[in-house]
C-alpha cells in the first residue's frame, strides 16, 4: 500500500527538479526518473495484465522522446 | 508498514546491484549509443561529473537499459507472475530497437529480474516491493546528484577493465 504513494512522491520530486533544472541534458535524467516512477504508478494503481502493456507502453514512448530531444539538443545526426 | 519500508528498501539495494552489474557487463559506459547520449554525458562532465559514468547515464535516458528491464519485470511479475515479466523483456526488447539501440541490456535485465523478483515473491516479498525500489535505485542514481552518481559509475567501470 505504501509502495504506490511512495513512487507518485518520487514521479512529484523528479518533476520539480527537471523544472527547476536549466540545462537540458542535465534535466534529461530527472525526466527519466519521473518515467520510472509514473510507469511503475500504472500498474500498481491498475492490477491487470493489460496494465503492464500500458507502462511499457508510456515508457518507451516516453524514452524515444527524451531520446529525440537529447539527440536535437545534440544537434542531430550529421550525414554526409 | 515499518516491515514494507524494509522490504522496499532491500529490494531497492537488491534492484540497484542488478541493473548496474548488467549495464557495465554491456559497456553502457563505453560509448553513446545516440549522440543525445553523448551530449548528456558531455554536460553531466561539464557539471562535475565523469564522462563515463555520464555515459552509462545518458544511455539510460535514451533507450530502455537493465533499469528499465528490472522495473517493467517487477511490472510484469506482478500483474501475471513469471510470464508476465517474460513478455516484459519482449516489451523491452520491442522498446530497444524502437529506441535505436542495437544492445541487449535490457532485454537481459528483464529476463534475470524476471527470476529474481519471483525468487524473492517467494521469501515473503512482494512484487510491488521491487517497482517501488526500482524506482528509488534509478533516483539514487539519475536524480539525486549526477556529479556523485557518474564519479561511483566511473569507478565501477574502471573495475569491470
Amino acid at each position: 500500500m505504501i509502495a504506490i504513494y511512495l513512487v507518485a512522491a518520487l514521479a512529484v520530486f523528479a518533476a520539480i527538479r527537471a523544472t527547476v533544472e536549466k540545462n537540458t541534458g542535465r534535466k534529461l535524467p530527472y525526466v527519466n526518473v519521473m518515467n520510472f516512477a509514473i510507469a511503475g504508478t500504472i500498474v500498481l494503481l491498475l492490477d491487470h495484465p493489460l496494465a503492464l502493456v500500458a507502462a511499457a507502453a508510456y515508457f518507451v514512448g516516453s524514452t524515444l522522446e527524451a531520446n529525440a530531444i537529447a539527440s536535437t539538443y545534440a544537434g542531430g545526426e550529421r550525414r554526409g | 508498514m515499518l516491515g514494507e519500508l524494509l522490504h522496499i528498501l532491500a529490494a531497492a539495494i537488491v534492484s540497484w546491484i542488478l541493473f548496474v552489474t548488467v549495464d557495465i557487463f554491456f559497456r553502457l559506459p563505453e560509448a553513446g549509443g545516440v549522440s543525445g547520449a553523448s551530449a548528456i554525458a558531455r554536460d553531466i562532465e561539464a557539471g562535475g561529473g565523469a564522462l563515463a559514468g555520464g555515459t552509462m547515464m545518458g544511455n539510460i535516458v535514451c533507450s530502455p537499459d537493465a533499469s528499465a528491464g528490472t522495473l517493467l519485470a517487477a511490472c510484469g511479475v506482478y500483474v501475471a507472475g513469471i510470464p508476465g515479466g517474460l513478455v516484459a523483456a519482449a516489451l523491452v526488447f520491442i522498446g530497444n530497437r524502437i529506441c535505436h539501440d542495437p544492445g541487449y541490456a535490457g532485454t537481459t535485465g528483464a529476463v534475470l529480474a524476471t527470476f529474481v523478483v519471483y525468487g524473492f515473491t517467494l521469501v515473503g516479498f512482494a512484487a510491488t516491493d521491487f517497482i517501488a525500489g526500482m524506482v528509488i535505485a534509478i533516483l539514487t542514481i539519475q536524480g539525486l546528484s549526477h556529479a556523485h552518481a557518474s564519479r561511483l559509475l566511473a569507478r565501477l567501470w574502471r573495475v569491470r577493465q
